[in-house]
């Protein structure tokens, strides 16, 4: 595979974040914060109309963008900072920029830079991530 | 304007070192299939797991919860916990039906200010080790306890 310094990564489309995934999400994770699922409840808390996405969640977009460019096995590091939340009803792309190519170990790496894109704010979440690059 | 009374820095600072449990656990076919499902992804080949589950299996499998972790941190309410970072290394891929060893402990913890608004920052980290004892994957979660305008 060749990757370049540079290289835009193949984005990754949510083309709406739904709040039955949240309640999903937060069942496995016992999560008992009801801004992921109870839209009554995040009324009363001033936050709008819409459940908040889990932040595992938005992170998750950007390991399936990382997945569909260098397979399931790739992802060897994710950091992950969160300036705003994402709601149920967004339309969210998970996006990405190669930062850095290294060697360590035998095993060629790629730094990126990763980001969650949503039109008309700054990114909901942003970071950098690290994939082993296949040959 | 938090109505709570303010944790003495004191006691969040104590908290670094506080140590969980610590247990064992085994990502089951059923909750790989419907955490991908959340992603928006397909399942993935070859019983891999999704890495979402690196949130919730080292909660877990160190005997914790999430809401035990806004406790300790002694959280105004549920919803005035934000999200400062995840960091999450993966030595190995995460596979179902493979069970893993955690532990957990809290490895940093202090009260920033900030024009008046007072957070308490707090990072749990979880590791995650192979049946063979190899590393298999860390996680940190940092997160800030919001208390308002002191």
């Amino acid at each position: 595979m060749i990757v370049n310094i540079g290289d835009v990564i193949p984005e990754w489309d949510m083309p709406s974040v739904r709040p039955e995934r949240m309640r999903t999400m937060a069942a496995i994770l016992r999560d008992p914060n009801p801004v992921h699922w109870d839209k009554r409840a995040v009324v009363a808390r001033g936050f709008g109309e819409h459940t908040i996405n889990q932040g595992p969640l938005g992170l998750s977009y950007m390991v399936n963008m990382l997945h569909g460019w260098t397979g399931p096995t790739s992802v060897r590091r994710i950091v992950m900072r969160f300036p705003l939340p994402v709601f149920d009803g967004d339309h969210i792309i998970a996006r990405g920029r190669v930062t850095a190519i290294r060697t360590e170990n035998g095993k060629r790496l790629a730094d990126c830079d990763i980001w969650l894109h949503r039109e008309g704010t700054r990114h909901p979440l942003e970071g950098e991530a690290t994939v082993e690059l296949p040959d | 304007m938090s109505t709570k009374p303010l944790p003495s820095v004191e006691s969040i600072r104590a908290l670094v070192g506080h140590r969980f449990p610590g247990g064992e656990y085994t990502i089951a076919h059923w909750e790989n299939f419907l955490l991908t499902e959340c992603t928006g992804a397909d399942p993935l080949p070859d019983d891999l797991a999704h890495p979402v589950v690196l949130f919730h299996v080292p909660i877990l499998g160190a005997r914790t919860s999430i809401g035990e972790m806004f406790a300790l941190g002694q959280a105004d309410s549920d919803s005035s916990i934000g999200i400062e970072s995840y960091q999450w290394d993966f030595f190995k891929p995460l596979r179902e039906d493979l069970t893993y060893r955690v532990e957990g402990e809290i490895s940093e913890a202090d009260r920033r200010e900030n024009n008046g608004r007072v957070q308490d920052r707090i990072a749990f980290r979880f590791d995650l080790a192979e049946p063979d004892g190899s590393p298999a994957a860390r996680t940190t979660i940092t997160w800030l306890y919001n208390r308002g305008r002191r």
